[in-house]
C-alpha cells in the first residue's frame, strides 16, 4: 500500500510536471486512482472486457459467414464440397501445429485450465490462432462450432488485457470468465445462458465471487452484438405450446433418446480422440485432415452436416422435416463431428449439439405426431425442446441449457417439458458417461481439471498438509540401494515415489522392499514392484480436498501418494502421507497427546 | 522507483484497449455492411427463384426458396409474404396462417399480408375470422396501387360473401363499392348481379338500366335487367328483357329458360291487369288444379283430415258449372282455396317446393 501510494504520488508529479500536456496529467491521475481501487478497476475492465470481446466475437462471427461465402459460392459445384474441408482442415492444421499448438478444439478445456491451472494465462498467439484457424476451418464446411472458440477467445482477450495492465494472477484468474460470459452471450445473442455457464461449467461454482464482473461483461458485450447486428434471435421458430399434458410422457422419451444420444456422441467422441492421439507426434500436422475428408465426404451426399448447419435447424424448428432425414441427419453430424473434433480441428462442439440435439427431437417429434396427432405438438417443438436436451445431455450444463434455449426462441410456454427432458438426459449422461465431455478431453491431454473447482475449503485442501516432492527413485535402481536410501524415512512415508526423465511412474511400498531384500532378492530393479497401475498412478491434486486423500489411500492400500499438478500428472509437486492429513484435522495431535498421558499398556 | 515505470504502460495499454476497440468497430462494421450486402443479393437471387417456381405452380420447391431466401435476409417483408402466399397456393393455409400472424403481429397495417391471411382463414371455414381480415386489407397499407388492390380486395371479400349466403353483409360491402367502382361495363354488371344475390333486385335494376344506357346492346346487361324485374315481380318486364336478351345474344340458354318461365308464369297468372272476368275464371281454375294435383301427389293417398277436406272441396269446386253472374265469386273462392291448399302442402309434405316454378311464384305472389 505504501509503495503503491508512493507510486501514485510520483506519477502525478510526473504527469504535472508536462504543462502541455494537462489532459494527459488528468487521465493519468485518473486511471491511477483505478489502478489502486480493485473494485473499481474490476467493474471498469468488466465493461472493457465486454466491447472488446463483444467486437471480436462479432468479427468472428462475420469473418467465418464471409469466408464461407467465398469458398461455397452459390451454385458451386459439388466437389468443392470434398476439396474445400480437406484443404481448409489441412491448412489449419498445419498452422495449428506449427505456430498455434493451444488452439485445437473448441476452447472450453483450455480456458478452465487457465484458470485453474495456470493463473488465467492465455497467450495473445493463441487467441489470434483461435480466432483465424477456426474461422477459416469453420467457414471451409468442417462440422464444429463457433461458441467454443469464441469463449477461448473472449477468455484469451481477458487475460491479454489483464495481463498487460499488470494485474496479479488472482485478479486476472477473475477477470477470464467475463471474457468467456462476454464471448458466449455475443456468439449465441444469449447473455444470461452466458453468465449461467461461465458460473456452471467454466467456474463450477454458482455462488462465485467473479458473479458481478460476469453480468456487467455479458451484458456489454450483448449490447455492442446488437448495435452492430441488430435484435435478431439466433433462431426464428413458431410459437409452440403443450397441447395435451400427456405430451409429458413423449418429452421424457425425448429425454431419454437425448441422452442416449449424447452419450453415444460423447463416447464416440473420446474413442476416437484417444485413437488420435495414439497415432506418432509426426502425424499430428495432417490428422485434421481425417476430419476435412470425412466431413467432405459425407457432406458430398448429405450438404447439411457441413459447417454449423444453424440454417439446417432452423428450417427443421419450424417444422420443415421428412422422418427418415432427420434420422440421417442426426447420424451423419455425430459421425462427422466426432471425427472433426477428434483428428485435431479447431473449432467447437456447442453448435454440432444444437444441431444433433433438434434431429433427434424432430425424429421423436416427427414419430410422436404421426402416432397421436391430436394430443402431441408438430416436430418443430420436439427439435426446439431436443436442442437443449442434447446440450445438457452433451456439455452437462442442465441450467444454462433451459435458459439458453429459451434466450435462443424467446418462447416461454415450451419452458416446463425442456426441464424434464433435460434433466432426464443429463442423469442419462451422467449415469452412462462418468467423466464430463470437458474434463475427459482435458484428461485425455494429461491435464487434470477439478470437477467441482469451487467446493472445499482452503484449510481442507491437500496443498495445506504436503509435503514437498521428495527425490524419486530410478525404476531401473536396485532394492538394496533402495532400502538404505529410504531407511531414515520409514516410520512416516510407507511408499516412495518412482520417476524417470518423463516424470512420475508410481509408489513402490516399503514394505515390498523389505520383504523382498530379507527373502535375498536385493538385486531386482524397483520398477517390477511399482504399486498400481502405472499408467495412471493414484495421485491427488493440491486443490483437492484431504477427505479425497483419504479416500485414494484406502482405494490404494498406500498410506502416502503423490501430489501431481493439474497441467501434467506426470508431474510430482510433493506427496501426503496419512499422519499428515491426520495431523492437518488435528487427530493426530490429540491422540499423541492423549497417549502421553495414558501411555497403552503392553 | 519501479513503480512509476511501471504505471506508465497502465496509462500506454489503455490507450492501445481504445485504439483495438475502435479499430475492431472499423473492422465490424465493414464485414457487417459487405455482409448485409451480399447477403441481400443472395436473397433476391433466391427468391427470384422461388417467384419463378410460383408462377409454374410449382408451390412446394418455391416454398423451400422462399425459406431459405428468409433465412438470409429475416427481415424481408416481401418474402414472408410470398413465402405465404406460395403456401396458400400450395393448399398449406394452416401454415400460412402461422406465418402470417408473425408478420401481422409487427405490422397489422399490412394490407397484402391481411388479404393472404382473410384467403387463407376462408380456405379454413373459418369465415368471421377471414371477413376481419378482408377489412383489414381494405382498410391497410399497400405500397403499390392502393386504390386498384383495396377495391379487388372488397370484390373478393364480395365473392366471398356472396358464397356464404351472407345477405346483408353483402349488400353492406356492396354500397361503397357501387360509388367507387369504375365505370365500365363489365364491373357493372357484376356489380349489378351482386346486388340481386344480395337480395337487391331494385338496385340490380339501376346498375343494369345504367350499364344498359352506355352500352344498349349488352345482351347480359339486358338479361340482368330481366333478372332485377324478375325478382321484383315484374315478370311482363322481365319477359321483354329476355325476348330482348335473346335476340342480342341467341344462344343464351339462360335467357331462353327464364323467358319459358315467364311466358309460362303469365300464362297462368289470375291476378295480372287488363284480364277479362272470363279469363281470369278460367285461370283462377287452372291454377286450383294445379295447386291440387300438386298437393294431392304430394301428400300421398293418406292425407291428413283438413288437408283431406281441403282436396274435396278443390274437386268439388273443379267440377261445378258456373254461371258467368258468379265467375267473380268464383275466381275469388278459387283463389282462396288455392291459397288454403298451398299453406296446407307446405306445412304437411315433406317434399321441398320448386321456388322457381311458375306455380310456386304465382303462390307467392298472391301471399303478399
Amino acid at each position: 500500500m505504501r509503495d503503491n501510494e508512493f507510486s501514485s504520488l510520483h506519477l502525478t508529479e510526473l504527469m504535472d510536471s508536462h504543462p502541455h500536456r494537462p489532459m494527459r496529467a488528468w487521465l493519468g491521475r485518473r486511471l491511477e486512482k483505478l489502478r489502486q481501487s480493485e473494485s473499481r478497476l474490476t467493474l471498469v475492465l468488466s465493461l472493457v472486457i465486454g466491447v472488446v470481446v463483444g467486437l471480436a466475437v462479432v468479427a468472428f462471427i462475420l469473418l467465418t459467414g464471409r469466408l464461407g461465402a467465398r469458398m461455397y459460392p452459390a451454385g458451386g459445384a459439388g466437389w468443392r464440397r470434398i476439396l474445400v474441408p480437406a484443404l481448409g482442415s489441412l491448412g489449419t492444421g498445419y498452422l495449428l501445429w506449427r505456430w498455434f499448438p493451444f488452439a485445437r478444439g473448441s476452447g472450453i478445456p483450455q480456458t478452465k485450465f487457465a484458470i485453474f491451472v495456470n493463473d488465467g494465462n492465455i497467450q495473445f498467439r493463441t487467441v489470434l490462432g483461435k480466432f483465424f484457424c477456426c474461422s477459416a476451418s469453420l467457414a471451409s464446411g468442417i462440422a464444429l462450432g463457433r461458441e467454443g472458440p469464441s469463449v477461448h477467445v473472449g477468455a484469451g482477450l481477458a487475460s491479454v488485457i489483464a495481463r498487460n495492465l499488470g494485474l496479479s494472477p488472482k485478479q486476472v484468474k477473475a477477470l477470464v470468465p467475463a471474457g468467456c460470459a462476454a464471448a458466449l452471450a455475443a456468439a449465441f445473442n444469449t447473455p444470461i445462458a452466458a453468465v449461467l455457464f461461465s458460473l456452471e461449467e467454466i467456474m463450477g461454482d454458482m455462488h462465485a465471487a467473479v458473479l458481478g464482473s460476469v453480468v456487467l461483461s455479458a451484458a456489454t458485450s450483448w449490447m455492442v452484438l446488437h448495435l452492430i447486428l441488430g435484435d435478431d434471435p439466433l433462431f426464428h421458430v413458431a410459437s409452440y405450446r403443450l397441447v395435451h399434458p400427456a405430451e409429458l410422457g413423449v418429452y421424457a422419451v425425448l429425454g431419454v433418446v437425448g441422452g442416449l444420444g449424447s452419450v453415444a456422441f460423447v463416447k464416440l467422441l473420446l474413442g476416437l480422440r484417444a485413437r488420435f492421439m495414439r497415432l506418432p507426434a509426426w502425424t499430428v500436422w495432417f490428422q485434421p485432415l481425417a476430419g476435412g475428408l470425412t466431413v467432405g465426404l459425407i457432406g458430398y451426399f448429405v450438404p447439411e452436416v457441413m459447417g454449423v448447419g444453424y440454417n439446417q435447424v432452423e428450417k427443421i424448428l419450424n417444422g420443415d422435416i421428412v422422418l427418415k432425414l432427420v434420422v440421417l441427419f442426426a447420424v451423419v453430424k455425430i459421425v462427422a463431428t466426432a471425427v472433426c473434433y477428434a483428428s485435431g480441428n479447431a473449432g467447437g462442439i456447442f453448435g454440432p449439439s444444437l444441431f444433433i440435439g433438434a434431429m433427434m427431437g424432430a425424429a421423436v417429434g416427427g414419430a410422436a405426431h404421426a402416432i397421436f396427432p391430436a394430443w402431441t405438438a408438430g416436430p418443430g417443438a420436439y427439435a426446439l425442446v431436443g436442442m437443449g436436451t442434447a446440450f445438457a445431455g452433451i456439455v452437462r450444463t442442465p441450467l444454462t441449457s433451459v435458459i439458453m434455449i429459451f434466450e435462443i426462441t424467446r418462447d416461454y410456454t415450451i419452458i416446463v417439458p425442456l426441464m424434464i427432458s433435460n434433466l432426464i438426459a443429463f442423469f442419462i449422461s451422467q449415469k452412462l458417461q462418468k467423466q464430463p465431455i470437458y474434463e475427459a478431453l482435458a484428461r485425455q491431454e494429461g491435464i487434470h481439471l477439478p470437477a467441482h473447482p469451487g467446493s472445499g475449503s482452503e484449510e481442507l485442501q491437500v496443498r495445506a498438509a504436503m509435503h514437498p516432492a521428495p527425490a524419486m527413485l530410478a525404476p531401473d535402481a536396485e532394492l538394496g540401494a533402495v532400502l538404505l536410501r529410504t531407511a531414515d524415512s520409514t516410520g512416516i512415508f510407507d511408499a516412495w515415489p518412482v520417476g524417470d526423465e518423463n516424470g512420475l511412474l508410481g509408489m513402490i511400498r516399503s514394505r515390498d522392499v523389505d520383504d523382498a531384500v530379507a527373502a535375498g532378492e536385493s538385486h531386482r530393479r524397483v520398477d517390477e514392484f511399482l504399486a498400481g497401475n502405472s499408467e495412471a498412478p493414484t495421485h491427488v491434486h493440491s486443490d483437492q480436498t484431504l477427505s479425497l486423500a483419504l479416500e485414494r489411500m484406502g482405494a490404494s492400500g498406500l498410506n502416502v501418494i503423490p501430489v501431481v499438478s493439474r497441467a501434467n500428472v506426470r508431474q510430482l509437486i510433493g506427496v501426503i502421507a496419512l499422519a499428515d492429513i491426520l495431523h492437518a484435522y488435528g487427530v493426530l495431535k490429540a491422540f499423541s497427546s492423549r497417549e502421553q498421558s495414558q501411555p497403552i499398556a503392553g | 522507483m519501479a513503480e512509476p515505470v511501471a504505471a506508465r504502460p497502465f496509462l500506454g495499454i489503455f490507450g492501445l484497449i481504445l485504439l483495438a476497440i475502435a479499430a475492431l468497430f472499423a473492422i465490424d462494421m465493414l464485414l457487417a455492411r459487405s455482409e448485409r450486402t451480399e447477403s441481400a443479393a443472395e436473397a433476391a437471387r433466391v427468391f427470384q427463384q422461388g417467384t419463378a417456381l410460383m408462377q409454374q405452380s410449382r408451390n412446394g420447391e418455391a416454398i423451400e426458396k422462399f425459406q431459405d431466401a428468409i433465412a438470409i435476409e429475416r427481415g424481408n417483408r416481401d418474402y414472408r409474404r410470398s413465402l405465404a402466399q406460395a403456401q396458400f397456393a400450395a393448399g398449406k393455409a394452416a401454415d400460412a396462417e402461422s406465418t402470417l400472424t408473425e408478420l401481422l403481429q409487427q405490422d397489422s397495417t399490412d394490407g397484402p399480408a391481411s388479404l393472404i391471411m382473410g384467403r387463407a382463414l376462408a380456405r379454413q371455414g373459418r369465415f368471421a375470422e377471414a371477413i376481419s381480415y378482408f377489412h383489414r386489407a381494405i382498410y391497410g397499407q399497400w405500397t403499390t396501387d392502393a386504390a386498384g388492390n383495396r377495391l379487388r380486395t372488397r370484390f373478393e371479400l364480395i365473392d366471398l360473401l356472396a358464397g356464404s349466403d351472407s345477405r346483408e353483409e353483402l349488400l353492406a360491402e356492396l354500397l361503397p363499392v357501387e360509388e367507387r367502382a369504375p365505370g365500365d361495363l363489365q364491373t357493372r354488371v357484376r356489380i349489378g348481379r351482386l346486388f340481386l344475390r344480395a337480395g337487391a333486385p331494385a338496385r340490380a335494376a339501376d346498375e343494369f338500366r345504367g350499364a344498359l344506357q352506355d352500352a344498349p346492346d349488352s345482351a347480359d346487361a339486358r338479361s340482368g335487367l330481366g333478372e332485377a324485374e324478375f325478382a321484383q315481380g315484374n315478370y311482363r318486364a322481365a319477359q321483354r328483357d329476355f325476348a330482348a336478351a335473346l335476340r342480342l345474344e341467341h344462344g343464351d340458354a339462360t335467357a331462353r329458360e327464364r323467358l319459358d318461365l315467364c311466358n309460362e308464369l303469365l300464362a297462368l297468372d289470375p291476378t295480372l291487369r287488363g284480364l277479362g272476368p272470363v279469363e281470369r275464371s278460367h285461370r283462377s281454375l287452372a291454377l286450383l288444379q294445379l295447386t291440387r294435383d300438386e298437393t294431392s301427389q304430394c301428400a300421398g293417398p293418406n292425407p291428413s283430415p283438413e288437408l283431406k277436406e281441403l282436396l274435396d272441396r278443390a274437386a268439388g269446386e273443379l267440377k261445378a258449372r258456373v254461371s258467368a253472374a258468379r265467375e267473380d265469386e268464383v275466381y275469388e273462392t278459387n283463389l282462396t282455396l288455392s291459397e288454403q291448399l298451398w299453406k296446407s302442402r307446405r306445412s304437411q309434405c315433406r317434399s321441398p317446393v320448386v321456388s322457381q316454378s311458375p306455380l310456386a311464384l304465382v303462390q307467392a305472389k298472391l301471399a303478399e
